[in-house]
This record gives structure tokens, C-alpha cells and sequence, in this order.
């Protein structure tokens, strides 16, 4: 019993960090139509250069932090302009075949310029453990799941009533009418991996932060699709509700299937789960089914 | 105000579809540019609008004037800042957002927040329908509700020129007849120009002071909508009425003098 709160704790925490990075992806998706394969190498570097910042370059935190958040933002509007606006109105296969180029390219860099192949941040969070009821939870989980809250709620709110954001929203669902309204588009996309990347960079600070900094960073990138098939391909709602019963499951079957089955079964949850909810919900849980009027 | 001069344009460098298209609108007016499928007539609109480029379509001769500068070459969004907005055809509302989220997408271009809530009040007036259904999800509005919703989305960019693609499309005459009663005070009391395309010939030069025929590409007869309404041809081909002014029997006419060839 007391291993289930633990596991339960963990997971719920861990999953929201998922969402967040998972909303990264529905926000590409849904703007412009493209999936995103390159979002766990969007993490995998956005850790590594808080490492570069924090470590290697000995910043404080309070200037290391904004760096990172600017470097991701660049990196999204350069990602934006220079690979996938060239090729606006090419087939969509190019355009989701580029980013996954996009993928390698930014994991073959990062092992050129950090060939380490792991490494810790400084701690950012207080050490000290809290207890919730009998499990031992050490601060750097609660502090994931309370930034990743935050952070959901201030997109809603900006996707409610913040005018670029139902604009975002508007051309998720017709582009060419947001065009004929005298609108740019490509200034959404723009905005939209530049949003995409910086809930990378933060969903990628507290996963290194927990687990520090690997590889296996950019696992994380399939961990948030599967959240995102979980949720529906264009449901915030999905991917925020979806992410934490993916981390549940993930750290419950951990948990308790490692012992009965073989190491890594945690690593496969995510899938079977997908396999799974494609079988019985195509568009996902939360997934908008296309508006037919008949 | 808007001038077209020996326009053409070609899809993908190679299929030409508008053969030379000269037109013109005056400040304040309503022109209606009519024809069958094909002739042409959304092109032109889109040779305007700066949306061809989302086609792989271009202008390849000619010029548009707007004021007397070029306007053809520019983006959409440029164009759409000088007041040019277009209403796509085919009702293409935002399904997704709410009636009110779609008629402030309208608004994007204008940071005047006070003129913008004064100009929802002017959509809802001219559509009260709108108003009840401000808070509902676009995509399901009747069909009537929705070409209300796109063409009251045009006019919340405070357009100069307001084009509109086939505003009549699969809705029911009544309703016809209310939206273009609608774009006619609209064009009154904001003298904002009125650039329409459309099939349906009769309603279109009820409100329409000036008319282009389209064929082919090709502007094949323009005049005053007086002239138009009773050019023997205009209403054979595209009213459905015989010289006589009678309902026509298609029965009666002998099958290789059904269309007329214009040039």
C-alpha cells in the first residue's frame, strides 16, 4: 500500500511534466497541421544547454533560466523560418519527414558538443523530502507538477481571450480563410514552434532536474506522443488529462510488472496503451471528431 | 478605385486560366462579376486578394491598381492591411471557435479595442440571427447562419473593399435575398465598395450598379446592371428567359443553338 502512493505520487507528477511538453506538439498540430518528431530532441537539447549554461558556464540561475527560455525561443522561430517555411505548401509527408531530419540533426549536435553521455544539473529545487501521508517524495516532483499547472493554466487563458491565441486556434481550423482575412499565417506558425519549443525547454529542466541529464532524454519526446494519441491529436484538454495517466501507468506497471515480468516493461506501457486506445478511440479521448453538418 | 488591366494568371506556370481581365471598381460601388463554373471568376477575386500564391497561382500579365499603385506581387497580408478583404466561398467559418471568437478574428489587423466591440455591435445589427448565436460553436450554425458569420467577419476588418465569393451558394432564396438586402445597406451607409462574384445573375444585379460577364477567362460583356438585365443575352444564357420574356422551354431549342459562343 504505501509503494502505491509512492508509485501514484511519482507518476502523476512525472505525467504532467509529459503534458507539457506534449502540449508543444498539439499546438504545432493544431496551428499548422504538421507533427512534430523532433519535440524529445527539442528536450534532449534545451537540457543539454542548461547544462552548458548552469555547469559549464557557471551562470547564476536567475540569469541561467531566462537564457534557456530565449535560446529555445530562437530556436523555434529559426526552426520556423528556416526549414519549414520554405517549404509551406509542399505536401504535408515533406514537411512532418523534415522535422523528423530536424530529430537527427539536433541529436547528432548534441553529441558533438556534449559527447558526456550523462550529466547532473546543480540542484535548482530545496533537497529536503516531503511526506505525503506515507510516501517520501523528494521536492523536485511537486515542484514539476505545480510549474506544469501553472503553466496549463496560463495557456488556457491565453488560448481563451488572448487575441493571438484564438487567432492560433482559428487556423487550426482553415488557413487559407485566416489568409483571405488579411492575417499572415506564417507569423502563427512562427509563434506556435516558438511556443512549442520553450514548453520543451522547461518540460526538458525538470525532467533533467529529476532524473538528470541523459540520453534517454529524447524518450521523452515518444513518452508526450504517446500522451498526445492518449489525449487526441488536437486536445489540449487530452494532452493535459492524458499525460498523467500515462506517467500512472508507466510508474504503476514499473512498479509492480518489473518484478513479475522483465527490466524495462515501463519503457513499452506507453505503447501498449496507444496500440490500445487507437483500437477503441481513433481520435483519442478528447480528440475533436470533424465538425459534419448534414 | 480598383483597377484591373489585361490581368493573367497561371497556375504552376502552366495552365492559364485568366486570359486577360480588365476591370474596374469605383469608390462606393457595387460590381458584380458574373458566369458559369469555371469562367474564371474566383481566380480573379484571388488575383486580387494575393491568395493565388497559396495555389502556386501568379499573375503573369497585366497589373491591378488600387489607388493607382501595384497591388499585384503583394502578400496577402499586405493587401489586407490596404482594406482589401475577401470572403472565401464555401462558407468557410472557423468550426471550432465560437460565433463571436470567428467575427473578432475578423478584427485581428485592428488594435482599437473600443472601435472594435463598437463594430460586433454593428454585426449583430445587421444580423440579429448572429447575436442569439454568439456563443455557439461555429461549425454547427445552419448553412444561412454561417455565410451571415463570413460575411459579417469581412466587415469587422473595416474593409475599403469588400469581396465576396459566391455569397448566395446552396441557401435558400429567402435567405438569399435577406443577405444581399444586407450587403446592399451595408454598402450604403459605410460606402465601402462591394466586389461580388456570382451565379445566381438576377440577385446579383438587384443590388450591382456595374456587371462583368466571364468566359473562359475572359471578360466577354460588361455593363451598367440595367444594360445587363436586358441584354437578350444575359437573359437567354444566364436568367433562363426567352426574348419574349417568357419562361423557357428547353424543349423548343434546338440543341446547337444552346450556347452561345462569344468570341
Amino acid at each position: 500500500m504505501d509503494e502505491l502512493l509512492q508509485f501514484a505520487i511519482t507518476g502523476v507528477t512525472v505525467g504532467m511534466v509529459y503534458s507539457l511538453i506534449a502540449l508543444g506538439f498539439v499546438l504545432i498540430w493544431k496551428s499548422s497541421g504538421v507533427a512534430n518528431l523532433a519535440l524529445g530532441q527539442l528536450v534532449l537539447l534545451s537540457s543539454w544547454f542548461t547544462y552548458g549554461m548552469l555547469v559549464q558556464a557557471g551562470l547564476p540561475l536567475w540569469l541561467g533560466f531566462p537564457l534557456v527560455i530565449l535560446f529555445s525561443l530562437a530556436l523555434g522561430w529559426m526552426i520556423e523560418r528556416f526549414i519549414l517555411r520554405p517549404l509551406i505548401a509542399q505536401p504535408i509527408l515533406s514537411l512532418i519527414t523534415v522535422t523528423l531530419g530536424v530529430a537527427y540533426f539536433i541529436e547528432g549536435a548534441v553529441s558533438f558538443i556534449w559527447p558526456k553521455s550523462v550529466a547532473a544539473l546543480p540542484r535548482i529545487f530545496p533537497q529536503e523530502v516531503v511526506r505525503i501521508g506515507t510516501a517520501v517524495v523528494s521536492q523536485e516532483y511537486l515542484w514539476a507538477a505545480a510549474i506544469s499547472l501553472v503553466l496549463f493554466i496560463l495557456l488556457s487563458l491565453y488560448f481563451k481571450y488572448n487575441k493571438m491565441g484564438v487567432v492560433m486556434r482559428a487556423t487550426a481550423d482553415d488557413q487559407l480563410a485566416i489568409q483571405a482575412c488579411g492575417i499572415p499565417v506564417t507569423k502563427i506558425f512562427s509563434r506556435s514552434w516558438m511556443l512549442a519549443c520553450m514548453l520543451a525547454a522547461i518540460g526538458g529542466i525538470l525532467m533533467s532536474s529529476i532524473g538528470g541529464i541523459t540520453f534517454g532524454l529524447a524518450e521523452t519526446g515518444l513518452k508526450a506522443f504517446s500522451v498526445v494519441i492518449l489525449g487526441g491529436l488536437d486536445s489540449f484538454l487530452g494532452a493535459i488529462l492524458a499525460g498523467p495517466i500515462i506517467g500512472l501507468a508507466e510508474s504503476l506497471g514499473g512498479g509492480y510488472l518489473t518484478p513479475l515480468t522483465w527490466p524495462g516493461i515501463r519503457e513499452v506501457i506507453p505503447f501498449i496503451i496507444i496500440i490500445i486506445v487507437m483500437f477503441v478511440k481513433p481520435y483519442g479521448l478528447f480528440g475533436e471528431p470533424r465538425i459534419e453538418r448534414i | 478605385m480598383l483597377k484591373l488591366n489585361n490581368v493573367e494568371v497561371a497556375y504552376l506556370n502552366a495552365i492559364r486560366v485568366l486570359h486577360g481581365v480588365s476591370l474596374n471598381v469605383e469608390e462606393g460601388s457595387v460590381v458584380a462579376i458574373l458566369g458559369a463554373n469555371g469562367a474564371g471568376k474566383s481566380t480573379t477575386l484571388k488575383a486580387i486578394s494575393g491568395l493565388l500564391h497559396v495555389e502556386e497561382g501568379e499573375v503573369t500579365d497585366g497589373n491591378i491598381e488600387w489607388n493607382g499603385k501595384r497591388i499585384d506581387g503583394k502578400s496577402a497580408e499586405e493587401i489586407g492591411k490596404l482594406g482589401i478583404i475577401q470572403a472565401l466561398e464555401g462558407r468557410r467559418v472557423f468550426e471550432h471557435l465560437t460565433t463571436e471568437e470567428n467575427l473578432l478574428v475578423g478584427a485581428y489587423q485592428r488594435s482599437d479595442r473600443r472601435a472594435v466591440k463598437e463594430d460586433l455591435d454593428m454585426v449583430y445589427g445587421y444580423f440579429p440571427l448572429l447575436k442569439d448565436r454568439r456563443h455557439n460553436t461555429a461549425g454547427y450554425l445552419s448553412g444561412g447562419e454561417q455565410q451571415m458569420l463570413v460575411i459579417g467577419r469581412a466587415m469587422m476588418a473595416t474593409p475599403k473593399l469588400m469581396m465576396l465569393d459566391e455569397p448566395s451558394l446552396g441557401l435558400a432564396p429567402r435567405l438569399v435575398e435577406e443577405i444581399y438586402h444586407i450587403i446592399e445597406r451595408f454598402n450604403i451607409e459605410h460606402k465601402t465598395s462591394v466586389l461580388l462574384v456570382e451565379q445566381n445573375v438576377r440577385i446579383a444585379l438587384s443590388i450591382a450598379q456595374y456587371g462583368y460577364v466571364m468566359e473562359n477567362g475572359r471578360v466577354v460583356l460588361d455593363g451598367t446592371a440595367d444594360f445587363l438585365k436586358n441584354n437578350e443575352d444575359v437573359k437567354e444564357f444566364y436568367i433562363g428567359l426567352s426574348a419574349m420574356g417568357k419562361k423557357k422551354s428547353y424543349r423548343e431549342v434546338k440543341h446547337y443553338k444552346r450556347r452561345k459562343r462569344w468570341l
